[in-house]
């Protein structure tokens, strides 16, 4: 009872988001949706009136839950609607609200780098559903007749649950923690005998300063230089890969 | 930088990740399920840059760059394969993929074989040579393995 009486109210909006998305599947039968976004919404903020309120700096947490309101409600509509082009259109505004996500969490370097390789990404993916699932111009039946919805959301949604319930656990374990000698936001202490290397040894003092070009360089190209050589040869073989699964033209373009 | 924007953006991430598993799991659009698992990749990267601003180390924004890469990648991939696959089927329904067997193939019966026609020689109305010899006898293991 008493683990009712703390996590219960949990459940509340992991119900209502789950009917949500249930509801707004997109299905042949029109469903009023409204029911399903007032559902959602209600969901959200239920969602956000649980995350603690923002103390300290307003600006900063009211930008945040726009962005956060944004990325999460287009996500949802991203995977409601169906029409394909929509749906790339919603991941677009995602991708958006994500960067800004990444600029508040001062890393705006990683921003500007997802946005550009989202763009080419998301303009490509763009054409691509025009070309190929727009022909007839109509709507496909595919569309219409998702995958087992219920079941689907509803075992994503206890993902969810589980998600956040371990997340509150971890917000109370206070003393509890392994972490014998834990900074106040450290849950996992540093393994001894690890040096880093010293070309990432870059003070960062200024946390704004985390995100920046100089510190990023340093650390990717000192401590994970070995990594970066394998992206580029992932890159390279992917690279290969697509060149050699796309279709020909021999064959006959589409 | 305070616990609160941790945990907050937690959160997000998790119901990022938690919403594209849901349209990965029942789009049957294959681009839509290639867009879904970037969306899952969105979730986990603002987990890991707000870790990192959390730590106050770079480690987690050097992460979501890997990440970013092999997203890259994979949109590549994803995009050859839904092109080569859309080629075949004329359509991105991932149900028609469903069934790992060839439909055009005819379904097995056990019906007896009709004797093949008997092959007609091209050749005979040409004058034949007596063939000479005897033929050479055929390795019965080299058989066995042809």
């Amino acid at each position: 009872m008493e683990w009712n009486e703390e996590n219960g109210l949990l459940l509340i909006p992991l119900g209502l988001g789950w009917l949500a998305v249930w509801w707004l599947m997109p299905t042949g039968k029109q469903r009023p949706r409204i029911l399903g976004g007032l559902a959602a919404l209600a969901a959200i903020l239920m969602m956000q009136l649980m995350l603690l309120p923002p103390a300290g700096d307003t600006v900063r947490s009211v930008l945040f839950f726009l962005f956060a309101a944004a990325a999460v409600i287009s996500a949802g509509l991203m995977i409601t609607d169906p029409n394909p082009v929509y749906s790339a259109l919603w991941f677009a505004l995602v991708t958006l609200a994500v960067c800004g996500l990444f600029v508040l969490n001062s890393a705006p370097f990683l921003a500007a780098s997802t946005i550009i390789v989202y763009a080419g990404a998301i303009i490509v993916t763009f054409l691509f559903v025009i070309m190929l699932a727009h022909q007839s111009g109509t709507t496909s039946s595919y569309e219409l007749q998702p995958v087992q919805p219920a079941m689907a959301s509803l075992g994503a949604f206890i993902l969810l649950g589980a998600l956040l319930f371990t997340l509150q656990e971890w917000g109370h374990i206070d003393g509890k923690s392994t972490n014998e000698h834990a900074e106040p936001g450290q849950f996992i202490s540093v393994p001894e005998g690890i040096h880093p290397n010293p070309l990432s040894q870059a003070p960062v003092d200024n946390p704004l300063e985390i995100g920046s070009l100089r510190v990023l360089g340093r650390s990717m190209f000192g401590d994970y230089l070995f990594a970066v050589e394998m992206a580029g040869t992932v890159l390279l073989i992917a690279t290969i890969g697509a060149i050699a699964i796309a279709p020909r033209k021999s064959q006959g373009t589409l | 930088m305070t616990a609160t924007a941790l945990e907050s953006q937690l959160v997000v991430g998790a119901t990022l990740f938690v919403l594209g598993m849901i349209g990965f799991l029942t789009r049957r659009n294959l681009i839509l399920i290639m867009l879904s698992a970037e969306l899952m990749l969105h979730g986990v990267s603002i987990n890991l840059t707000a870790f990192s601003r959390y730590h106050g180390n770079p480690q987690g924004e050097v992460f979501t760059i890997f990440v970013l890469t092999i997203a890259a990648c994979e949109a590549g991939l994803a995009l050859s394969l839904i092109l080569s696959l859309y080629q075949r089927r004329k359509s991105l329904d991932v149900f028609l993929w469903g069934k790992l067997g060839e439909d055009d193939l005819p379904v097995f019966t056990s019906t007896p074989v009709p004797p093949a026609p008997a092959v007609v020689d091209p050749n005979i109305d040409l004058p034949h040579l007596t063939p000479a010899g005897r033929m050479p006898k055929t390795q019965s293991g080299t058989r066995a393995k042809t």
